[in-house]
């Protein structure tokens, strides 16, 4: 009962947000809202110990599924959208017989290496993938009403309640999968794995699972995002974008779900919204840089650890009283 | 009869050093074996291979006849030969209870979409049931929420067993199980592997302690350098010449 | 096209001069620091903005910029170690993350410098040996190559000959042993990344006037370096100076015949290759995965 309150609550503040925000901070929330799926499925990849540096590339194998499949074959936009995350779930498939002979910082290099290659590959082939221009024009959203609201996707107002419920649902999945023994069966994979390979869990099966799924709904989020900004081409998806994510993950902490996301929004909010409106347009990656180098020295465990700490002191203070009688 | 566990010629060389020469025992279902010898005679190593860690050079490792040598380790344990390893190889990170929980992963195969749409209910609620039961066997029930790394270190080695037991083994391969724990922890935990093996469990153990291994072992192999020295009970063992050469010219003192 | 492959082979010299002296340094740092700096191609930029200020716009001799270039990129990587590396040393995915900061932070101060557009450079020489019509070697490139030749001979001199040395190979195969042996970590340390950083001023400095010097240069270059030291394994400094003549071989020779970004291709499959094939990589043996 009082869950289901909270819940309420955050969905009205979620409703109301936009209202209270400037068109340009309408857009930062879409893509923001975005990110959140994008760095939340991350963790799911690293709950197996392994990180990876193609994981954008990944997003962009959905954006661009999506993209082409809806421009050319005519398919509904939201289906195309559920089609980006299949197909960036088979890509990661096939990426991962090469890439699981290799574990740690190897898988790291490697996964860079064979996103560089899926990226340059858009770059070389102007057929089909539009070469350095990318794909532009993306089929938008079509406008639907559900009778109290009429979406209009050329408002990002409108798109952001769909990117919501959207990802909202993807992360309710990735909450269940966390928390269910596949979630416990990648943390032994990552904790100790030969005592995990000792129980009969076979490693490799894992870490691919582990794999495609945080890749499906990066393709998902690749394909919210395609269908929203119209246009994308490789640099969409570069190393840039990558280092933005592993950072979210990192300053916000991966040992909990919300870490990555707290440090998403934190990041966020600070880059695109308070640095932009103290006017510190250049100096931006300067102060972003000094941030994340601050973070990383002082809150070694994330943001996400000061909240544990926070909680825990609520918890033993609540403790108390009982402790009295 | 077959043995239900049968070592053949078994070999394994790193480089120019052979660890483990042509080795043979058998193991005999509901018994508990003893694999002893000095410091260096290639226990370990025989264990690795067994459990499927290292790949033999040469040689077969037949479970009831099958030969599984070579297979990965996780082949190996669905085949029912489970084991623990030396020190506190444990999830240190996670809970007891979830350490526990890892363990059952045989007898209850996590699933996908059961797992999302909450349709595996009563697998979820038979492994933490086995779970429990096994962490209650071993003594571990009231520290369940613990993490693992913060045992002590005798609860960490009961710990190792209690997960391997979990997953309902035929056969448990124990590497020194009775390291870091005092005289009274020993004994005990010498009551539970007899019960253990009376429920129809097999167990290979590697031990330094002498005392434990000849109040609990039906059978012992005894190697020295990786090769096959002697084999028989308790008390053939601890009066054979050979053993007490290898004892006593090691440099390892029997403890 | 003999002489085309002749031009191709000496193109493909010259830029294994330069990759070898940047891919060095960052193995010399992650072999020392266990860190992957991501920074390593800002540093390479540093090198080569030192170069603009000095040498373009102040007109100081080149060689004196060159110095420059590599004394003050040294530098910055003791600041590096100082500031990051040395606080982060149990935290190799921290030191990582910091390093993508000093990235950040290096390039925003060269667009804060010197503006986002192009340096202009003014050619250090125009004189080419010209082998035969086609076969040309500007002087300028001749340069980078003695500069690479020399340095790497003289760190491999050091490495294998002197104390120090001594102390900073043992301390990349086991920095806690080195400890007990009295090897101060902290020092080796210093060491290594005075010199990696340097190399990788030193190569970014000497090929100001060749390439397009920009706040974003660092991006190409350290993706090469990532490739040259995973094919020459990890660990291993001789490995990296061959992976860097066989990728430049290779890497000139696909844009020469096909085109540069089929080269990119390339470069990356034959990585990718031998990570699955040997993931220690080609002359490495340890691993420090």
């Amino acid at each position: 009962m009082r869950n289901i309150f909270i819940w309420t609550v955050i969905a009205a503040i979620l409703f109301a947000l936009p209202n209270l925000l400037s068109f340009s901070q309408q857009e930062v929330l879409v893509f923001l809202t975005i990110n959140i799926l994008v760095v939340a499925s991350y963790r799911l990849l690293t709950l197996t110990g392994e990180w990876s540096l193609g994981h954008v590339v990944i997003m962009g194998v959905g954006a661009y599924a999506s993209a082409m499949l809806t421009k050319s074959s005519g398919l509904y936009v939201p289906l195309g959208i559920v089609m980006g995350g299949v197909v960036a779930g088979l890509t990661a498939l096939a990426l991962s017989y090469p890439l699981f002979r290799m574990k740690g910082f190897y898988f790291l290099i490697g996964s860079f290496a064979a996103g560089e290659i899926i990226r340059l590959l858009w770059k070389r082939f102007r057929e089909p993938f539009g070469g350095t221009k990318g794909i532009k024009g993306i089929d938008p959203m079509p406008d639907f009403s559900v009778g109290f609201y009429d979406f209009d996707f050329f408002e990002p107002t409108s798109y952001f309640y769909f990117s919501a419920i959207v990802v909202a649902i993807c992360l309710w999945i990735l909450w269940r999968i966390e928390k269910s023994p596949i979630g416990l069966t990648f943390q032994a994979v990552h904790w100790q794995d030969k005592l995990a390979q000792a129980s009969g869990v076979n490693l490799r099966a894992y870490r691919t699972l582990a794999f495609v799924i945080a890749s499906g709904f990066a393709g998902i989020a690749g394909a919210l995002l395609a269908h929203y900004i119209g246009t994308i081409n490789p640099n969409s998806f570069d190393v840039e974008v990558m280092v933005f994510v592993l950072t979210w993950a990192i300053v916000g902490g991966t040992s909990t779900f919300y870490g990555p996301i707290l440090g998403c929004v934190v990041l966020t909010i600070l880059n695109e919204v308070v640095l932009r409106e103290l006017g510190l347009e250049q100096t931006r990656p300067l102060i972003y840089g000094l941030i994340l180098i601050l973070s990383i020295l002082f809150m070694p465990n994330g943001l996400e650890s000061i909240v544990q700490k926070f909680t825990r002191q609520k918890e033993r203070r609540s403790l108390r009283p009982e402790e009295a009688k | 009869m077959t043995s239900l566990l049968e070592v053949k010629d078994l070999t394994m060389r790193f480089g120019g050093l052979t660890a483990v020469d042509t080795l043979n025992f058998k193991v005999e279902k509901g018994t508990i074996h003893g694999l002893i010898g000095p410091n260096g005679a290639g226990k370990t190593t025989t264990f690795n291979m067994i459990s499927g860690f290292y790949t033999p050079s040469a040689g077969e490792v037949l479970l009831r006849g099958e030969n599984i040598a070579g297979l990965p380790m996780h082949e190996v344990a669905r085949r029912g030969v489970v084991r623990t390893f030396q020190h506190s190889t444990l999830f240190a990170e996670l809970t007891v209870l979830e350490n526990a929980l890892v363990g059952t992963h045989m007898p209850f195969r996590p699933n996908l979409f059961a797992a999302i749409f909450g349709w595996d209910k009563d697998a979820r609620n038979g492994a933490e049931a086995r779970a429990r039961e096994a962490l209650t066997f071993f003594g571990l029930a009231d520290v369940g929420h613990e993490h693992a790394g913060d045992l002590s270190h005798g609860h960490q080695r009961a710990l190792g067993m209690a997960v391997a037991y979990a997953s309902h083994p035929d056969i448990v391969l124990l590497d020194e199980p009775f390291t870091g724990m005092n005289p009274e922890e020993t004994k005990h935990m010498m009551g539970l592997m007899k019960q253990l093996c009376s429920d129809g469990i097999t167990i290979l153990l590697v031990e330094h302690d002498m005392q434990a291994i000849m109040g609990l072992c039906d059978n012992i192999t005894c190697m020295s350098f990786g090769k096959f020295l002697a084999e028989g009970g308790p008390a053939e063992i601890r009066n054979h010449p050979a053993v007490i050469e290898a004892y006593l010219g090691g440099a390892r003192h029997v403890a | 096209m003999i002489e085309l492959l002749a031009q191709t082979g000496l193109n493909a010299v010259y830029a294994a001069s330069y990759i070898s002296l940047v891919a060095v340094g960052l193995v010399l740092i992650f072999g020392v620091m266990g860190v992957i700096n991501f920074a390593h191609g800002e540093l390479f930029m540093a090198g080569a903005y030192v170069v603009v200020a000095l040498y373009a716009q102040r007109f100081v001799p080149f060689f004196i910029a060159v110095a420059a270039g590599l004394v003050f990129v040294g530098l910055l990587g003791l600041l590096m170690e100082r500031a990051l590396f040395r606080p982060l040393r149990d935290n190799p995915l921290g030191g990582l993350v910091a390093s993508i900061g000093f990235l950040m932070i290096l390039q925003a101060l060269a667009v804060m410098g010197f503006g986002v557009r192009m340096e202009y450079i003014p050619p250090v020489t125009q004189e080419v040996i010209a082998f035969s019509d086609k076969v040309r070697l500007p002087i300028s490139r001749l340069y980078v190559i003695i500069a690479a030749v020399v340095m790497l001979s003289l760190l491999w001199y050091f490495l294998k000959r002197t104390r120090f040395g001594w102390a900073l190979r043992a301390s990349a195969q086991d920095p806690q042993a080195a400890a007990l042996q009295g090897i101060s970590v902290t020092l080796t340390a210093k060491i290594a990344m005075f010199i990696g950083a340097g190399f990788a001023g030193l190569a970014g400095a000497l090929t100001a006037p060749l390439v397009s010097v920009n706040p974003y240069m660092g991006h190409s270059i350290i993706v090469t370096a990532f490739i040259v030291i995973i094919v020459g394994g990890v660990g291993s400094l001789e490995g990296a100076v061959l992976a860097s003549i066989v990728y430049a071989f290779v890497h000139t020779f696909v844009t020469t015949f096909y085109d540069g970004v089929i080269a990119d291709i390339t470069g990356l499959m034959l990585m990718l290759i031998v990570l699955i094939v040997k993931p220690t990589g080609l002359f490495g043996s340890a691993d420090r995965a």
